[in-house]
């Protein structure tokens, strides 16, 4: 039910791209670029996505495509990419030689964190700030990996394709903001709220995302007893959550 | 039954006991209440203005467990269609619970119901009854592949025709791929896009089903286009295509003999449910006389589809309503009462867009794009006891009174003012 090709997608764009907010939320994340040269490394999928992430004064910064980059990481096919993540295979730069010891300390250590985030250990959750970067990781990872479904799964293009232009505001209250923004059926996620939302999904606290993240509690019973608002274009909402639903099987 | 309260009196309610109720709803059902009736499903937004469970009901309101009274223009989402506990219907199905209901030989009621169906529904040589409009729909679907032998089913984009997993979607939870490929798929009134769908499916359709008109949900309702429905009728007839009307939701509100007879063509096989029996739960699928082998021959059937209960009082509820003449008496009220919520409207700087079949209204306000100023109103209505909703057609019931629409009107001016005064940024 899921595809490589998916994966990797979601792989660049909704988990290394959630370096981005790491780097913004953990002070040991920051410290280990801080006083350091900017560094970029851009990653290149055969048939797949190509992103560059940059790092520079404690920030982490993606963009799309292959831009001048200090080390460069082909990967000959989406498997081989979605491999790195799961740590079976080992990526080789086509560039960068003479930077290779920031990808192998650095980078390791920055996903390391990030992985300890997105896959909390529940003694780690006890700890409130633990517990609120690592829900809000998940947040932006889910709202990212929203548009990659959206517009590469053959089931999450079918949902993307009964949706109306405009922007859906998915939020938790208190918490993290993002817009799924929809035009002629392709999704992009902004990590940021809209400034006119056409719909809106809200989360009524960090508790109840992270309930709902890990499967603890139903999204159809908190609609109902109003822990989940809806508002808009309704129709905009429920497509998102029939591709919401594909999220779980894809970050499995 | 008239509306008594005044202007003074429609103040927001509380739902202290519905609340409690669904705490103990969400420990032993799926999501407390499932489905179109419930908070998810239903739209309710937000959920604290709605009434969760009712008490009771008479005519066109009903009470919640809170005591609220609410004047319900969803009639139970349809089958309230002479009004609540209507006598004449309760008392047919009160005295044939003495008699008889579920038996191991089905009731001489079901043949007496059959007569009526063939004899009032226009297009009908035959009826098939079961309970809900699923079942009909999921019945229509294999006779026409039956008679066929082909595997493709065309429907209108934006439709409901049940739960069945063939009328769900590749997105739908607990639906496979495989379940919705033999799904065709086209809009509404376009017959040009139905010509090359059916030119390159040629000798493989076995069915185009559609409602009699798009009243699908979150959107304008469409009535056809002038001829729309001859010439699928002809191409249906021409492709041996079976004709399949879903009349579920609106049978005998517009056309006691049907809506394809409304619309002036036949259906091959025609779906009733809501408006059959006045609540009582029981639905029909009627079907031409060359359908009638290849229904006989389906394995479809089901424990309670032959009591005879629901058979007693679907005969006093078709009777009733041709005796009433429903469907003008539903198309006059409906008339009157979107022309009066219009003009409260535009009395408050609303564009209430109205769209669909009078007896079946649909409501859109149309100052924003997003539905937010419709929600609120919906809100505002339920909240002063008129139950509509933002995303789903209306209905009209038979024991409505002009007296309940001259007050709907009047609530919806104070809804329309509350909404204005949330939202100066939008005038």
């Amino acid at each position: 039910m899921t595809d490589a090709k998916t994966l990797a997608y979601i792989n660049m764009y909704a988990i290394f791209g959630s370096l981005e907010n790491l780097c913004a939320l953990d002070s040991d994340a920051r410290a280990l670029l801080t006083n350091k040269k900017p560094i970029s490394i851009g990653i290149e999928v055969k048939d797949g996505p190509a992103a560059t992430l940059t790092f520079k004064n404690g920030r982490c910064r993606m963009e799309d495509g292959i831009a001048p980059c200090d080390i460069k990481l082909p990967f000959s096919s989406c498997e081989k990419f979605n491999g790195m993540i799961d740590g079976t295979v080992t990526p080789i730069p086509s560039k960068g030689f003479t930077h290779i010891g920031f990808l192998l300390r650095d980078f390791i250590k920055l996903t390391d964190l990030l992985s300890r985030y997105l896959r909390p250990e529940p003694e780690d959750l006890m700890d409130e700030r633990f517990f609120n970067i690592s829900t809000s990781l998940m947040f932006y990872t889910i709202s990212v990996a929203i548009a990659q479904i959206g517009n590469n799964d053959e089931i999450g293009k079918f949902s993307a394709h009964h949706m109306v232009d405009g922007d859906i505001l998915l939020s938790i209250k208190n918490g993290p903001k993002a817009t799924i923004s929809v035009k002629n059926h392709r999704l992009l996620t902004i990590k940021k709220a809209p400034e006119k939302p056409r719909a809106l999904m809200e989360f009524s606290s960090m508790k109840l995302a992270r309930d709902l993240f890990d499967g603890k509690v139903n999204s159809v019973a908190c609609v109902g007893d109003g822990s989940i608002a809806m508002g808009g274009m309704i129709s905009m909402v429920d497509n998102m959550n029939r591709i919401l639903d594909l999220v779980g099987l894809y970050l499995a | 039954m008239a509306a008594k309260k005044s202007k003074k009196d429609s103040v927001h309610y509380n739902h202290k006991k519905s609340q409690e109720w669904f705490k103990r709803a969400v420990n032993v059902i799926p999501s407390g209440i499932y489905g179109h009736l419930g908070p998810a499903e239903g739209l309710w937004i937000p959920p604290t203005s709605w009434p969760y469970f009712a008490e009771r009901a008479e005519g066109s309101y009903f009470w919640d467990v809170d005591g609220n009274k609410y004047l319900d223009y969803m009639c139970a989402y349809g089958p309230n269609v002479l009004g609540y506990n209507d006598p004449d219907v309760n008392a047919a199905a009160i005295a044939q619970a003495s008699i008889a209901n579920c038996t191991t030989t089905p009731s001489y009621k079901m043949v007496e119901f059959a007569e009526l169906m063939v004899d009032t529904v226009a297009s009908a040589d035959w009826a098939f009854f079961a309970k809900n409009g699923n079942d009909t729909t999921q019945a229509a679907i294999m006779c026409a592949r039956y008679h066929t032998h082909k595997k493709k089913i065309i429907f209108v984009n934006g439709f409901y025709h049940g739960v069945s997993m063939w009328t769900q979607k590749i997105d739908y939870p607990g639906v496979l791929p495989e379940d919705v490929a033999n799904n065709l798929y086209v809009d509404f009134n376009d017959i040009p896009a139905l010509e090359k769908l059916i030119a390159e499916n040629e000798g493989e359709i076995a069915a185009f089903i559609a409602t009699p008109y798009m009243h699908g949900n979150f959107l304008d309702n469409e009535t056809p286009e002038a001829g729309y429905w001859q010439k699928v009728r002809k191409l249906c007839t021409e492709k041996g295509i079976v004709l399949i009307v879903d009349d579920v939701r609106a049978g005998f509100r517009l056309d006691l003999a049907g809506s394809d007879h409304y619309y002036g063509f036949e259906a091959d096989l025609i779906c009733f449910c809501k408006a059959l029996a006045n609540g009582w739960n029981v639905s029909c699928l009627c079907g031409k006389d060359f359908l009638k082998s290849a229904m006989s021959g389906l394995s479809y059937t089901g424990s309670y589809w032959m009591s005879a209960i629901p058979f007693a009082a679907g005969i006093a509820c078709i009777e009733k309503m041709k005796k009433l003449n429903t469907p003008a008496l539903f198309r006059d009220l409906g008339t009157k009462l979107t022309t009066g919520l219009k003009a409260a409207a535009e009395n408050n700087g609303f564009d209430l867009v109205v769209s669909g079949e009078p007896a079946l209204f649909y409501l859109r306000i149309a100052n924003d794009d997003s539905l937010f100023l419709h929600q609120d109103w919906v809100q505002e209505m339920v909240s002063r006891g008129i139950f509509i909703t933002s995303h789903h057609n209306h209905f009209i019931n038979a024991s409505l009174t002009e007296d309940d629409i001259k007050y709907t009107c009047e609530v919806a001016d104070e809804a329309f003012k509350a909404v204005r005064k949330r939202h100066p940024e939008a005038f």
